[in-house]
């Protein structure tokens, strides 16, 4: 299991698959106010990815895998800066 | 409108004809080369002055449509019609772009839309061609080069490759997995994300669907790159950017210097050995005069030693020797060169006329035969021969003399001198396309073009008779109903006359319109506060049409795009006032109206550089002026009763500007102090301003009326914006 | 820099609008401009006069601005040893490597501010502090 709802958070767990992007869109329909968290993430499929951007809402890290940290946390954090 | 948008407007203009005519030429005659390359090279050339004026959504417009003419030039089949027509339709649109910029001056606010759908049609044209349906081509990007730009802040230096990467929408159900590819690309630097769709949300979103634009910026080689998101084909754009695009290095000469010396050894190093003495040379001189630029007159020195080695072997290796030891010395060199920038004092370049070049000549050959005389003449003195003789000889020298300086001073005149036809000649058109636009016939009459001016005041005339002429047309000539209600001819007439009178050059700008409604000047002078009623009723008629020259008048009754651009007739006046002439107005109810501007026919300009001290503005002649700087409040030590500065291991006293023009200055409480370090009969002294301005070319009047007893000022000019610009005299001032 | 000592340059585009721009640009700079169409006329003018700079672009009529290049290298001292400044619409590190081969000095992409081209030829003519 790679996505796992736990106490209204959403935590993103080791390599997620594509098809979690599917699975995270659902988590976050059904618990609007739910966090998400991604310290114990290593990497995400971009469907994954895609659906942090659309959300527009903060994620808890620092990310556990470098290239989510260094990259792609920041591009988020300035796409929601933006919108 | 500037210069530059006015000359935009003419030459893109032209160069859409151009583009149409070879355009048109490929259709009757598919696959002709020439027609190909000339409509190629105009939308070429197009796409180049769109990037002048920066207008970035023609510019890419143009681009997308370059490429495809590039496309078709390297292909041996005939041309498409269908993509002819998109080229077509390119043109229309820019010159409708054209048409909207000359009637508001700025790019119209629609042109980034239009030009998106234009590139997206262009692509589309070539796609039909291909036989097999390619890859969708790649949605236009707008200017993601900047928002990379925004994104990556300060890493954006050096040699980078850029990419954009729009996945197909079905990516994810091949396979991929485009964020991990840009993962995996090598010295990434930065990503940037954005959905395709700005207005998505969480509950429309389809997960399986791609819908990214991905933007990344990397310092590895483009090859590299190409080579990691092959998969992607035409869905990844990806460009290798140098680093002359770089803004950080316009921000630093010395980093400048370090490029252009880099660029000189990468010269020196290519394999290719045609012209290798030539490559030498100029990377010798372009190395040394660098260095010098930035103040390393040593090293330069010793480059050019190397240079003529390198030079007589026949060999690159001493040049590139010098060149790296150069930059070492320079990197580790811990010697301040922030010294100001070269001041280079102005000139501005003239055709002239061989006939008077030889006229010079020839004064110059009979200016000689003079000195040579005199020269016999005081042998003779010397050897004691009879005064009579020489003293008779001396004076019909004397007389000769005289003639020559007086013919020399009119032909160095005449060297200045530009026929008015210059200017004129770009009237006819514009009149033309001024009348199109109000929906008016209109003939325009050019008198006495031939009449010649100082080439300074023929230039400076374009945009003030431009307005005249706008007027005119706008304003003056009635609409054909009109004219026929006043049983006038239904096209009307406006006549543009130049001729000399005495010592000036008068121009008229006459019309066959309505004329000017006093009693309407009268009012609107009121309303707007000009003068008071009774003033305006007392005021006799020419005197009251005068008042169109006010600054705020406009009357105008409907205020149309042409003229109605926030400048008045006062900004004709002011334009004619700064080259030292006067504008003047005549007018007959229902016969017309004449404006003549009277200009001198040579004029004497003075260099400034203007300063503010207490919120005003102030001249410095230029040729006093050594340097400015800027000094820590702390490095300025008072000295007896006045203050000093050590600039370069020399003790510089300094003035407060507005202090010594007995002006309040606000006492800031800045850390340093802007001073202007001048010259003054020998004497070097500092003013401190409170802001450095520009360098402007006026022409100075002397002082009138209540300024004129003020001390230490030498005359004044007015501004564009109409201010009054205070040129001081240095000499007084430290007096 | 005093009048005897005022810096040639000669600009070579196609473009009206991009010479004037130029021209005006160094021109209030004290420089010296002249202008050619094309490669051709370009190299006519160097032959005939000398010159501090050639500020030249690529893409032109009857001779582009490699083949200038090349011709201008092959020609003798000193007329080809004039610096020469090559200002394109192309942006690729090709275009760049092009430039250099047929002797390009330095490479600057097009549109380019009017300071930034006074200020690079201020620097390429030497002009002291």
């Amino acid at each position: 299991m790679t996505i796992a709802l736990q106490d209204n958070v959403i935590r993103l767990i080791g390599s997620c698959p594509a098809e979690d992007g599917e699975t995270l869109l659902q988590h976050l329909l059904t618990n609007p106010a739910a966090q998400i968290d991604w310290q114990g993430c290593e990497s995400a499929h971009t469907t994954v990815i895609q659906v942090l951007l659309v959300s527009g809402r903060t994620v808890r890290g620092p990310a556990g895998g470098p290239f989510l940290e260094r990259f792609i946390g920041p591009a988020l954090a300035r796409f929601n800066r933006q919108v | 409108m500037n210069e530059f948008m006015e000359q935009f407007l003419l030459e893109s203009r032209e160069l859409i004809v151009q583009a149409i005519d070879d355009l048109m030429a490929l259709e009757a005659k598919p696959g002709d080369k020439e027609s190909l390359d000339g409509a190629f090279r105009a939308f070429h050339t197009l796409k180049g002055a769109a990037g002048i004026v920066e207008f970035a959504a023609m510019a890419r417009t143009l681009h997308a449509a370059e490429d495809i003419l590039a496309l078709l030039r390297s292909s041996t089949g005939a041309v498409s019609p269908n993509v002819l027509n998109e080229c077509l339709a390119c043109l229309d649109l820019t010159s409708r772009w054209l048409d909207a910029m000359q009637a508001n001056g700025g790019t119209p606010p629609t042109a980034e839309a239009d030009a998106d759908e234009m590139i997206a049609r262009l692509a589309g044209s070539m796609d039909i061609d291909e036989s097999e349906k390619a890859v969708a081509a790649i949605p236009p990007g707008g200017d993601w080069l900047n928002r990379l730009q925004n994104a990556a802040g300060d890493q954006f230096f050096g040699t980078l490759t850029a990419v954009r990467l729009v996945p197909d929408p079905e990516a994810f159900f091949h396979g991929k997995d485009p964020i991990s590819a840009i993962a995996s690309l090598p010295k990434l630097l930065i990503v940037d994300l954005a959905p395709t769709d700005p207005a998505i949300s969480l509950e429309a979103m389809n997960t399986f669907s791609c819908n990214l634009e991905i933007l990344a910026l990397t310092r590895a080689p483009i090859g590299e790159i190409r080579e990691a998101l092959h998969g992607f084909g035409d869905r990844a754009e990806i460009c290798q950017l140098i680093p002359s695009q770089m803004p950080a290095l316009d921000a630093d000469h010395l980093a400048r210097a370090t490029a252009i010396l880099e660029a000189q050894i990468g010269l020196l190093r290519e394999e290719e050995l045609g012209g290798l003495l030539g490559r030498l040379a100029s990377a010798g001189r372009a190395s040394a005069n660098t260095l010098r630029y930035i103040g390393k007159s040593a090293l330069a020195a010793e480059i050019e030693a190397a240079s003529a080695v390198a030079l007589a072997q026949g060999k690159a290796g001493p040049l590139i020797t010098a060149i790296e030891t150069a930059l070492q010395r320079e990197a580790t060199s811990t010697q301040s060169t922030n010294t100001p920038t070269a001041q280079i004092a102005a000139s501005r370049a003239l055709r002239v006329d061989m006939d008077r070049i030889d006229a010079l000549v020839r004064l110059t050959g009979e200016l000689l035969v003079v000195k040579n005389t005199i020269g016999h003449l005081a042998r003779k003195l010397q050897n004691h021969e009879g005064p009579e003789a020489v003293s008779s000889a001396l004076h019909d020298q004397h007389a000769r003399f005289d003639r020559l300086t007086a013919e020399l001073q009119r032909a160095v005149l005449r060297i200045r001198v530009l026929p008015l036809r210059t200017v004129f000649r770009r009237f006819p058109r514009l009149v033309r396309e001024i009348a199109g636009d109000v929906g008016k016939t209109v003939r325009l009459i050019i008198e006495g073009e031939g009449t010649e001016a100082d080439a300074t005041i023929v230039d400076a005339l374009f945009e003030p008779l431009l307005h005249v002429l706008r007027n005119a047309v706008d304003h003056g000539i009635e609409t054909s109903a009109g004219r026929e209600l006043a049983a006038k001819p239904a096209m009307g007439t406006v006549i543009v006359r130049g001729r000399q009178d005495a010592e000036n050059i008068l121009i008229e700008i006459e019309d066959d319109g309505a004329g000017i409604d006093v009693d309407r000047i009268r009012t609107v002078a009121a309303a707007r506060g000009i003068a008071s009623e009774e003033a305006l009723s007392a005021m006799p008629d020419a005197e009251a049409v005068d008042l169109i020259f006010s600054a705020g008048f406009s009357t105008a009754a409907t205020v149309t795009g042409l003229s109605g651009r926030g400048v008045g007739m006062d900004s004709v006046r002011a334009a004619v006032g700064r080259l030292g002439g006067t504008a003047g107005v005549r007018s007959r109810r229902g016969i017309g109206t004449t404006v003549s501007l009277v200009l001198p026919f040579s004029l004497m300009m003075t260099r400034v550089m203007t300063v503010e001290a207490a919120g005003q503005a102030f001249g410095l002649p230029l040729d006093s002026v050594l340097e400015t700087t800027i000094v820590s409040r702390s490095a300025i030590a008072p000295i007896g009763s006045g203050r000093a500065f050590v600039l370069r291991e020399r003790t510089i006293p300094l003035i407060n500007l507005a202090e010594a023009l007995g002006l309040t200055c606000d006492e800031a409480d800045r850390q340093s102090a802007k001073i202007v370090v001048v010259s003054t009969s020998g004497q070097i002294g500092g003013l401190e301003v409170d802001r450095l301005g520009e360098r402007l070319d006026v022409m100075l009047k002397p002082m009138e009326g209540l300024l004129g007893g003020m001390r230490s000022v030498s005359g004044t000019t007015l501004l564009g914006d109409g201010r009054v610009l205070v040129v001081l005299d240095l000499q007084e001032l430290f007096a | 820099m005093n009048g005897s000592s005022k810096k040639r340059i000669l600009i070579i585009d196609d473009a009206a609008l991009i010479r004037t721009y130029y021209r005006s640009a160094l021109e209030v700079r004290g420089f010296i401009v002249e202008e050619a169409l094309n490669g051709l006329e370009g190299l006519e003018k160097v032959l005939l006069q000398s010159f501090d700079l050639a500020i030249v672009d690529v893409n032109m009529p009857q001779m582009d601005g490699i083949t200038f290049l090349l011709e201008l290298r092959s020609k003798q001292l000193p007329v080809s040893g004039v610096p020469v400044l090559v200002i394109s619409t192309e942006a690729g590190i090709q275009d760049l490597a092009a430039a250099r081969r047929a002797g390009a000095n330095y490479y600057l992409v097009k549109p380019i501010k009017q300071e930034v081209l006074a200020e690079y030829a201020a620097v390429f003519c030497g002009a002291p502090q």
